[in-house]
């Protein structure tokens, strides 16, 4: 469990991160969404025992950020993707993993094998002898993040692991971030690619020096908007709307085109309501069904609130 | 401190300096320009001029021994005269020992502790003789330098103290690339999220840097004294070298001064963000060498063994300041937020 209390630093006069609580789960992943300069990077390397915080506290597996001695055991616990993926260019892709294995106490035979597989799931094994100066931005990452997971870290902090790729390679990065879930592994994701976040993450936080909010994709849009249900007719003929807006348990009603959007209370006790209604005055209902808002209608929501 | 991961990171930075070509330059030219291009380039010559200061090889037997004797007039051979009188003699093959000889002909003898007046020496070996009015021709002095001595002695002194100037200054070179290096880089941050602490990373990188430094340095000292030892040995009449002062020097001070220069450098690595400007002020460290050379060419005194103690004595404990605020500068926190 990763578990903050409090968290701030200040850089300076610069607060980066305020008062930060949060808690996420063992196998959790959690997805920390906020623009430039929201404290993302910073919470990240508090967390992983680089910065102190200036107040408040953080525990990971019941070990504290901040006693030195529990720090060294909690950077034995977890794996970093930093922003930069800070490879030794001169090095080979097998070398520059070999050397993290080795700090990370991995045992010379386990240490092998688990090269070989990393490289291969991530389609890299056939350039393992070339030097990483050679590689692609989107080749340097995989193997950052291979390093980030040789030694199997119960936790692993990635820092916008896609920013930057070329669709294909952010494609690559995802799935195989897919596959880590299922490994149960506790992730903690910096993003500001929503769609990522949205696809990968159980929970989301938005962050902007404080946490403004947090929460499942779906819980986060319910926080602002109340259930909408869409209603596609072939037409919508003059007092339709006025009907619909009069039912019990609608607060309003909007046309888009020949499509309504009705905002309910709870759609199971007014979506039968509404289709009679309609289907009364003539109306052929071609299609019925929940308004989905996306995390970025959320995030610019949250963000737009602030400005 | 776990000594084998402090091996882990020193390696890993070893095997990086293999692909790093200035890097391996200075490893490879530093040497080869200080063991074997200057000793050639100024000793070659010199010993080509110089007069040889070989005892000539002179025979006495032991048969005819003369104590507490005075001699006036004859002709002498094969004699050894201890605490004798000579007058108008000629000596030829003899040993005089703590005698005066007066208006006399000495040849192809040893003379030692003794006064000529008014006489001649030829082609004979003297130690400690006075000569009072009197000419020696084509002596070999025994038991003190001559003049060419002298400087020769000085000048493989001044080679020496390259020798501590390598240890200074390859450093330079190494820890601008692999401090700011890594700085530039951004590698730095991934490796402090393992669980190695940071005197580890420290001392292994340090050492990354000692060690190819010193090897190279005692490797290019073995044909360095072999190169001094042939060209000075027939001036000199024994080998130079390896004299204790510059053991010392050479096994001691020089890696104390590799020390100093590592942890200076890392400090200037984390203030610059630019190899070529490490390096530029990072070469800064090779003044207190250089005052070395001053002191040492000025002849304000002689370097003895006693003398390179104690400045090997002041380089340690400077080096222990210094130990101490580069742990200060490499920490975490320093390192992310103020390493620029
Ligand atoms: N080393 C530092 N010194 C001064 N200010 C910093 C430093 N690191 C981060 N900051 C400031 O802290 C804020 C948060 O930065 P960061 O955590 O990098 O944000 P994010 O990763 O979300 O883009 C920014 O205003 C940034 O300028
Ligand atoms: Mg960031």
């Amino acid at each position: 469990m990763i578990e903050t209390r409090g968290l701030t630093r200040k850089f300076g006069t610069i607060t980066a991160v305020d008062d930060l609580n949060l808690k996420i789960r063992d196998g959790e992943v959690f997805g920390f969404i906020g623009p430039n300069g929201a404290g993302k990077t910073t919470t990240v390397r508090m967390l992983c025992c680089l910065i102190a915080p200036t107040s408040g506290s953080a525990h990971i597996h019941g070990l504290d950020i901040s006693k030195p001695e529990e720090a060294l055991m909690i950077r034995g616990k977890i794996g970093l993707l930093p922003e930069m993926p800070g490879l030794y260019e001169s090095l080979s892709a097998y070398r520059n993993l070999d050397f993290y294995a080795q700090l990370y106490d991995v045992p010379k035979g386990v240490r092998e094998e688990r090269i070989q597989k990393l490289l291969q799931t991530l389609g890299m094994w056939e350039r393992r002898d070339d030097p990483v100066g050679k590689f692609s931005k989107g080749m340097k990452q995989k193997i950052a993040m291979a390093r980030a997971l040789v030694h199997e870290p119960d936790y692993l902090f990635l820092d916008e692991p896609t920013s930057g790729l070329d669709p294909e390679a952010s494609l690559t990065v995802r799935n195989y971030l897919l596959d880590l879930k299922k490994e149960g592994r506790t992730i903690f994701i910096n993003t500001h690619n929503l769609d990522d976040a949205a696809r990968l993450c159980d929970r989301v936080g938005v962050m902007s020096t404080r946490l403004l909010a947090v929460g499942t994709p779906d819980e986060l849009s319910g926080m602002f908007w109340g259930n909408t249900t869409v209603v596609r007719l072939r037409h919508i003929a003059p007092g339709m709307i006025d009907a619909v807006s009069s039912l019990p348990g609608v607060t309003g009603v909007k046309q888009e085109g020949s499509a309504m959007l009705v905002d309910v209370g709870y759609p199971e006790d007014v979506n039968p309501l509404i289709t009679k209604t309609l289907v009364n005055m003539g109306g052929e209902v071609l299609s019925m069904g929940e308004l989905k808002r996306g995390l970025e209608d959320v995030y610019i929501k949250l963000l737009g609130e602030r400005r | 401190m776990r000594l084998d991961r402090i091996w882990t990171v020193a390696r890993k930075d070893m095997s990086e300096f293999r692909t790093n070509k200035y890097i391996i330059y200075s490893l490879v030219l530093m040497p080869i320009l200080i063991a074997v291009v200057l000793p050639t380039i100024y000793l070659a010559p010199f010993t080509m001029f110089a007069q040889p200061n070989e005892p000539f090889d002179i025979n006495i037997p032991d048969t005819d021994i003369r104590i507490g004797e005075t001699f006036n007039e004859g002709t002498f051979a094969n004699v050894t005269f201890i605490n004798c009188n000579l007058e108008n003699v000629v000596a030829e093959n003899c040993r005089f020992e703590s005698c005066e000889i007066r208006s006399s002909l000495v040849r192809s003898s040893h003379v030692a502790n003794t006064t000529v007046i008014n006489g001649a020496v030829m082609r004979s070996n003297v130690l400690n003789v006075t000569f009072d009015g009197s000419v020696g021709s084509d002596t070999r002095i025994l038991g003190e330098d001559t003049e060419q001595e002298g400087f020769l002695f000085q000048f493989i002194g001044f080679l020496m103290l390259f020798f501590i100037l390598i240890p200074a200054i390859v450093p330079t070179v190494i820890a601008s690339y692999t401090f700011v290096g890594e700085k530039l880089n951004r590698s730095l941050e991934p490796l402090l999220a393992t669980p190695t602490t940071d005197a580890e990373l420290l001392a292994g990188k340090s050492l990354s840097i000692f060690l190819p430094t010193m090897l190279v340095t005692w490797l290019s000292f073995i044909p360095f004294v072999l190169l001094v030892n042939f060209l000075a040995t027939p001036i000199i009449g024994h080998a130079p070298l390896p004299d204790l002062t510059w053991l010392i020097g050479v096994f001691v001070l020089a890696p104390l001064f590799c020390v100093m220069s590592i942890a200076l450098n890392v400090i200037v690595s984390s203030r610059v963000s630019d190899v070529r400007a490490s390096q530029q002020i990072g070469s800064l460290v090779v003044l207190p060498v250089v005052a070395l050379f001053v002191i040492s060419l000025s002849g304000l005194f002689t370097l003895g063994p006693l003398v390179m103690l104690a400045i090997s004595g002041a380089i340690g404990l400077v080096d222990v300041g210094i130990a101490y605020l580069t742990l200060k500068t490499f920490q975490r926190e320093e390192i992310l937020v103020r390493w620029k």
